[in-house]
């Protein structure tokens, strides 16, 4: 019975698990990860107003709840256990732990108070445990093309009463309420703009904000969702929405906090005055070296983010983990059985935060909750131990 | 009856849907394949097709379901007296194109020939249902009248 350990529960580990569970019905899997709770990016990227890209998690429960995977949670690689530590216990290791830090600007003023990373906002918007609140002002610039900073355009365009059956949270909902302008600026024209059309189109539904699109210029799919933004304008809009396409920021300029945002196109400036930036230029963080198949070395393999970069969507890490978990089906073939696996992980990390555990901070996370969402995330990780520790009975 | 569940999916919703299709039907000789597995020329008039499929980008097809509508499209087959139900799955958070997937799909299989039977149903990721609880009864219902 071949023993195989995921490391990391976001949906690159767990579309692996699934795979796994089909290629090798009799192989034993434990997904760890450091956080208490399952499904990374998931829970803590995806906004919390698209509930419905969230519901592969539906998925991924039955890994848990009936075909035998196992989860370990508040175990992290490196410092809860050791890589080594794993491979003795497991014939199979794979690395799924994503890569999460912002990619920084990298101009003058790019540290400045006020300038913030997407991610960093994202995990505030998501609760992500224990995070540090961002303090978000009325004059918003977003740097970036892509659907992060959608993401971000709507969270913050949004009023009140557009969170209908989300699950940000009051606390989320306050940081991001005060906003009056946001200037999205990306560096290239806008036929390569990397925003999904669909997501474009979404904003042409948002209750409170006048949209203008400035600088369109090329065709093609993007270009006319924008086109079709443009001049969007519901009665007693209380905010507005900038689009600029083809500038390159030069300088965020501020002295003891920013207050505005420089980009340069040829000879041509554009200022804007702001009293935050958001870069949602993407994420960065070291690939550790996997071939195609995901293969690192004898027993290790890597799958996802962390094996092709920060970058792609849900249902390409499904198509990666499929092939990922083909090849380590492939390389199990012809390893002897005999190593302890779960059994030895019990020992190890006694402390783990198991499946069933998991289920009681869910519980409770949707029990109480406000009108009108659909979830209140537990924000801190004491407060989740605190709960995976509550036998049920009391 | 033979029972094929033939699916159309991108994160894996439809595909576990038509598993649990299937185990539901266990009493039936049933196969469960991808689309992008699936041969227009395989099309057989003894058996019952229930076709599960996503929706995605502009209200394309899933990539799985992709290579099978190019093949349809390409070998035009006669499919008159096959019978098919289907099943959507979409997600109302995108409303210009909800569950077009499955209206494609549709269109793809009478435009050729085939009847369909019963309505289409169509799951929505943002509402409350699971897909299975509208699923199942929806294939009990139709089955019901095709096996008579
Ligand atoms: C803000 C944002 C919004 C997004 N929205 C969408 C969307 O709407 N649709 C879509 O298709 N894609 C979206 N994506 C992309 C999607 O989230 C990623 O493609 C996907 O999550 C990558 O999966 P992963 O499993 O490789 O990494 P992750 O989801 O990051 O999972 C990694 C897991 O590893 C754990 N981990 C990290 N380090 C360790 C360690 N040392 N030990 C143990 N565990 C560890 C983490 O806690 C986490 O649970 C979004 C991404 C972001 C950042
Ligand atoms: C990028 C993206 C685009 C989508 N576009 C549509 C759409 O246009 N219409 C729709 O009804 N659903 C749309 N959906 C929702 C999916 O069809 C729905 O989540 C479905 O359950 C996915 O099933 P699958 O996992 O089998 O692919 C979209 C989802 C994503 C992630």
């Amino acid at each position: 019975m071949p023993q195989i350990a995921i490391v990391g529960a976001g949906p690159s580990g767990c579309f692996t698990a699934q795979a796994l569970a089909k290629l090798l019905p009799e192989a034993r899997i434990d997904i760890l990860d450091a956080l208490p709770v399952p499904y990374g990016l998931i829970r803590y990227g995806v906004a919390p107003d698209h509930q419905g890209t969230k519901t592969v998690i539906r998925q991924f429960e039955r890994l848990f709840e009936r075909q035998g995977v196992g989860f370990f949670g508040d175990v992290r690689l490196g410092e809860t256990v050791t890589l080594d530590a794993l491979q003795g216990l497991y014939d199979a290791v794979v690395l799924a732990t994503g890569l999460s830090a912002d990619r920084r600007l990298g101009v003058k003023g790019d540290d400045l108070p006020g300038v913030l990373g997407s991610g960093a906002v994202t995990r505030a918007f998501n609760d992500y445990p224990d995070t540090a609140p961002v303090s978000i002002g009325e004059q918003v610039v977003i740097v970036g093309n892509g659907n992060v900073a959608v993401d971000l355009v709507r969270l913050l365009a949004k009023g009140a009463g557009e969170f209908h059956g989300s699950d940000l949270s009051e606390a989320a909902a306050g940081q991001c309420g005060r906003v009056r302008r946001i200037d999205v600026v990306g560096r290239s024209p806008s036929d390569q703009a990397k925003f999904d059309p669909v997501m474009i189109r979404e904003l042409g539904r948002l209750e409170q904000a006048a949209i203008h699109v400035h600088g369109l210029s090329g065709e093609g799919k993007v270009v006319e969702a924008l086109e079709h933004l443009q001049g969007h304008a519901p009665d007693g809009a209380t905010r507005e929405i900038h689009f600029h396409f083809g500038w390159t920021p030069e300088e965020i300029e501020g002295q003891a906090h920013v207050t505005a945002a420089r980009f340069r196109q040829g000879d041509a400036r554009l200022v804007l005055p702001c009293d935050t930036v958001l870069t949602a230029i993407g994420f960065e963080g070291t690939t550790p070296g996997a071939d195609a198949e995901g293969n690192i070395g004898p027993g290790l393999y890597a799958t996802g983010w962390l094996k092709r970069g920060p970058r792609g969507t849900i249902p390409e890490n499904r198509a990666d983990a499929q092939a990922v978990a083909a090849r380590i089906a492939a390389d199990l073939a012809t390893v002897p059985a005999g190593k302890p696996g779960r059994d030895g992980l019990l020992d190890l990390v006694p402390q783990a935060v198991h499946y069933a555990q998991w289920q009681n901070i869910d519980a409770a996370e949707r029990a109480d909750c406000p009108e009108g969402r659909v979830r209140q995330k537990i924000a801190t990780k004491a407060r989740m131990l605190a709960i995976a520790q509550q036998t049920g009975e009391s | 009856m033979q029972i094929a569940v033939l699916y159309g999916t991108e994160t894996g919703n439809a595909e576990m849907l038509a598993e649990d299709i299937a185990s539901h039907l266990s009493d039936h000789d049933t196969s469960v394949t991808n689309l992008s597995d699936f041969d227009p020329a395989a099309f057989d008039r003894e058996t019952f097709y229930i076709v599960v499929t996503s929706t995605y980008g502009d209200g394309e097809l899933p990539a799985s379901a992709q290579p099978f509508a190019a093949a349809m499209d390409k070998a035009r087959p006669n499919l008159s007296g096959v019978r098919f139900a289907i099943f959507g799955m979409g997600d109302s958070e995108y409303p210009e194109t909800f569950n077009f997937g499955g209206k494609r799909l549709e269109e793809i299989l009478t435009g050729a020939g085939a009847e369909r039977v019963g309505e289409r149903v169509t799951h929505d990721a943002s509402g409350g249902d699971m897909a299975d609880d509208l699923a199942l009864p929806w294939i009990d219902a139709i089955l019901s009248t095709v096996d008579a």
